[in-house]
């Protein structure tokens, strides 16, 4: 246990040994995996191919200005959803209307796991009540049964 | 030919409606003109199968002939186009796809009515719904998209296919799709039917065991054709874009994977029913509005046809089915009662229903995205798009628990497993994953350099995990086999699958699960470079150096192409020469990439040939595509591990056990008894 301990907190700390990068470069390679081509291709500004496309190389250049003005990037997508219009940006804001994208999935994943939880109290419920109202079980079968459960886990 | 095919359409159509009604006729009467009105509506049933056929074939007859007075060979063919692509055209546009739908659907109605021996009565209603469901595809084919609309005055050549679909694995890729999506018809004719005749016990789930299992195959080998599709022609590098289209195919794949689960606790233990009621329903309705999004034109996609009203007989046809599926639910759901109740958390049943939760949870995150810019028009007049971003930040999380799920759940025994157990069988692969994990930081993998990093070094750490419990569950049960029956240790594990090959196929599915994302985790540590190779120029990507040798340029038939040939060196050693090249195509002078790929188990190098830039030298992009090969690896595992679980148990040997044996099998505890 106490090597297990050792090893778990060695790899903790070999993770956060390693630090974010946080360079321009990266910066625009993260923001711009939010942004689209706006020439109607439907591919991500970053991967646009289409040759001779007009908009993804003015883009990339003033996404590229862009980070080393503003040191947000939440300042940088508006910049863009302001300049080229709001379907630009293809990752909702993480506030106003656009929130709701955010917080239906979780919402929707919270609300089944109560719902499993209340079913599942409900069933342990029933169980323990139908065993207090003393249906009547058979010593010798309940003997197997547990016997069974014990030896096949079934 | 037109008209022969018009005709049979509405031939197919009066046949299916003389099904729908002679069968609900037949019904009502418990004598001998019911049961003659029985097999009316069955032949009558198996009898639009072969007009449908007979529509399709003139269609095909029509692409094959050039004939081009049909508007649809017109706007989809050309003179040029070879004999497959042509045939290919039957699934290339709107009205041709739909023909399709309607084809394929009535030829699953044929294998069932031909099959009506295994339950006559609920194969009879069955028949009636998967009518109810052909009715409609027909009346759409016949007065909404018509395949058969004839021009005025007829051209001298056709537009032609659109080049992008004009690669083999376009052939077979709509087919495999289109199998997927329509035969989740049958699981919910089934369904549907043993509800309202209120069937006793699981019958149905045994009829369609099969039937869901192989939809569920096609759809799978549907999408993985589609992304390979999409690597291997779009030229963007990647395979998954998050497209709505691609997402309509998950829906049904995701709720249908649920369903797969979710039944085998009805099966086992008579849990669920209204669930897997409802899985199945919703699962068709996945379908139906999965054909919605790629017909209707309501999203913008590249796979969608164009804008037309075809949309609303969808919503129609999917508020009836919704009306129906409730109306009778709530008219039988007495006849659903569980027959036993969760007796623990730590139970294969809760692995299963928390599985369900995350797959139907994945599913519903898609469904928000996808139908997010629609949402957002009707509230806030313009569309807000919803790309690839936030799927990762939504779907992955989702995705790792659903991974460890993978792991865990077949460690868990059915009713209750106590936490010994769990430890005792948990032990070895937690091991292996913690070590995996260690190791992967040693060899590189920064996880708190970036969240790519992060995700895919807890990816690559679950399919360890999901890895060393199928081999440990593998193992223990072999070794079981060979102590009893000698011989090998893999002779004991091929006995183990042949004597349950659901649940070792099943296995097998999810070690090509955790193969599979094991490709995907590669995506954090891709790289690419662009730039412009004048002759001999040099380019650098990784390990991997391309020197420009030669560029040429080609004029066919059917397109114009320039490519450039590299010389590639991997550490300065000379690997192989690759000719990316762009095409250009002449009815519509529209270009395509054809990729040029060195593909290893590793990493692929993946060159795209770009255009050229105002010196006229060739503009070259290259990425290096981290284990994408171990993408197509898991997809035939998956397929493998599929077709295992198809295959009948083998018989039980019987024979004399020894004490020894006796007390050798003791040993083994397994620990999901009974999948």
């Amino acid at each position: 246990m106490k090597k297990f301990a050792q090893v778990t907190v060695m790899a903790v700390a070999l993770i956060f040994i390693t630090g974010a990068d946080n360079s321009d470069q990266a910066r625009v390679n993260k923001i711009g995996s939010k942004i689209m081509c706006t020439c109607g291709c439907g591919q991500m500004l970053l991967q646009c191919n289409h040759v001779g496309c007009p908009n993804s190389g003015p883009m990339i250049r003033q996404l590229q200005a862009n980070v080393q003005k503003s040191s947000s990037d939440e300042d940088v997508l508006k910049w863009f959803r302001d300049n080229w219009g709001v379907t630009a940006v293809v990752e909702p804001a993480s506030h106003g209307f656009e929130l709701l994208a955010w917080i239906m999935p979780p919402a929707a994943l919270a609300l089944g796991l109560g719902l499993i939880i209340l079913v599942v109290r409900n069933w342990k419920r029933r169980m323990v009540s139908a065993a207090i109202a003393g249906v009547p079980v058979d010593p010798q079968i309940e003997a197997f049964r547990s016997r069974a459960r014990r030896e096949t886990e079934l | 030919m037109p008209l022969l095919g018009s005709f049979c359409l509405l031939f197919a159509l009066a046949l299916a409606l003389c099904c729908f009604v002679t069968g609900i006729l037949a019904t009502r009467r418990q004598d001998a003109t019911g049961i003659r009105l029985g097999e009316i509506a069955r032949r009558a049933g198996m009898a639009s199968f072969i007009a449908v056929s007979g529509a399709a074939l003139a269609l095909m007859w029509a692409a094959l002939n050039n004939d081009f007075s049909v508007a649809y060979i017109f706007h989809h063919t050309n003179r040029v186009l070879p004999v497959p692509y042509k045939i290919a055209a039957l699934w290339s546009g709107q009205e041709g796809s739909l023909l399709f739908w309607a084809w394929l659907l009535a030829g699953y109605g044929f294998v069932l009515r031909i099959r009506h021996k295994v339950d006559r009565k609920l194969t009879a209603m069955a028949s009636i719904i998967i009518a109810g469901v052909q009715i409609f595809f027909l009346t759409v084919v016949n007065f909404a998209a018509n395949p058969f609309g004839i021009l005025d005055k007829v051209p001298a050549d056709g537009a032609g296919l659109n080049q992008l679909l004009q690669y083999p694995e376009m052939v077979i890729h709509p087919p495999m799709l289109y199998l997927g999506y329509v035969g989740f018809s049958v699981p919910f004719a089934f369904a549907l039917a043993a509800l309202i005749l209120r069937y006793p016990g699981e019958k149905w789930i045994h009829i369609t065991r099969r039937w869901t299992m192989v939809t569920w195959l096609f759809l799978t080998c549907g999408i993985a054709l589609g992304s390979h599709w999409a690597y291997a022609v779009l030229g963007w590098g990647g395979y998954w874009g998050w497209d709505p289209v691609e997402n309509a195919s998950l829906f049904p794949w995701l709720s249908g994977t649920a369903f797969l689960h979710s039944v085998m606790m009805q099966e086992k233990r008579g849990m669920m029913k209204i669930w897997n009621v409802w899985l199945i329903f919703i699962t068709f309705m996945l379908t139906i509005i999965g054909t919605l999004l790629t017909r209707s034109g309501i999203i913008s996609s590249v796979h969608a046809f164009a804008q037309s009203s075809i949309g609303e007989w969808f919503w129609w046809f999917l508020v009836v089915v919704l009306v129906f599926c409730s109306f009778i639910f709530f008219k039988q759901r007495d006849h659903l009662k569980p027959e036993n109740t969760m007796e623990s958390l730590a139970s294969r049943e809760s692995s299963f229903l928390f599985n369900n939760l995350l797959l139907l949870g994945a599913c519903f995150t898609i469904l928000c995205g996808t139908f997010f810019p629609i949402l957002s028009e009707w509230v806030r007049g313009y569309k807000i798009n919803v790309g690839p971003p936030f799927y990762n930040k939504v779907f992955i999380p989702v995705g790792l628990i659903l991974l460890f799920l993978t792991a865990v759940g077949p460690l868990l025994a059915w009713r209750k497993t106590s936490m010994g157990s769990v430890i005792r069988n948990f032990r070895v692969p937690a091991i292996l994953a913690l070590l995996t994990a260690i190791g992967l930081i040693v060899f590189g993998v920064r996880p708190m350099h970036d969240i790519a990093q992060f995700f895919s070094w807890l990816t690559l750490t679950m399919a360890m995990m999901i890895s060393a419990t199928i081999a440990t569950e593998f193992i223990r049960g072999g070794r079981v086999l060979q102590n009893k029956l000698g011989g090998t240790l893999f002779g004991g594990m091929y006995h183990l699958t042949r004597r349950n090959t659901r649940r070792y196929g099943g296995y097998i599915v999810h070690f090509g699960v955790a193969v599979l994302v094991m490709g995907i985790a590669g995506t954090a540590f891709n790289l690419e470079e662009e730039q412009p190779m004048a002759l001999h120029a040099k380019l650098q990507v990784g390990r991997y150096t391309l020197v420009n040798q030669a560029t040429t340029q080609d004029d066919t038939a059917r397109y114009e192409s320039e490519s450039a040939l590299l010389d590639v060196y991997k550490d300065g050693k000379f690997i192989t020469q690759l000719a990316p090249e762009l095409r250009t195509y002449k009815p519509n002078d529209q270009p395509d990439h054809i990729v040029a790929n060195h593909s290893t188990l590793p990493e692929d190098l993946y060159v795209v040939y770009e255009g050229r830039d105002s010196d006229g030298s060739p503009v070259i992009k290259a990425h290096v595509n981290r284990l994408v090969a171990w993408v197509w690896i898991g997809v035939w595992i998956v397929i493998l591990g599929t077709g295992v679980a198809l295959v009948p148990n083998a018989a039980q040997i019987k024979s004399p056990v020894t004490v020894a044996e006796v007390l050798a099998a003791k040993q083994f505890q397994p620990a999901g008894v009974g999948k």
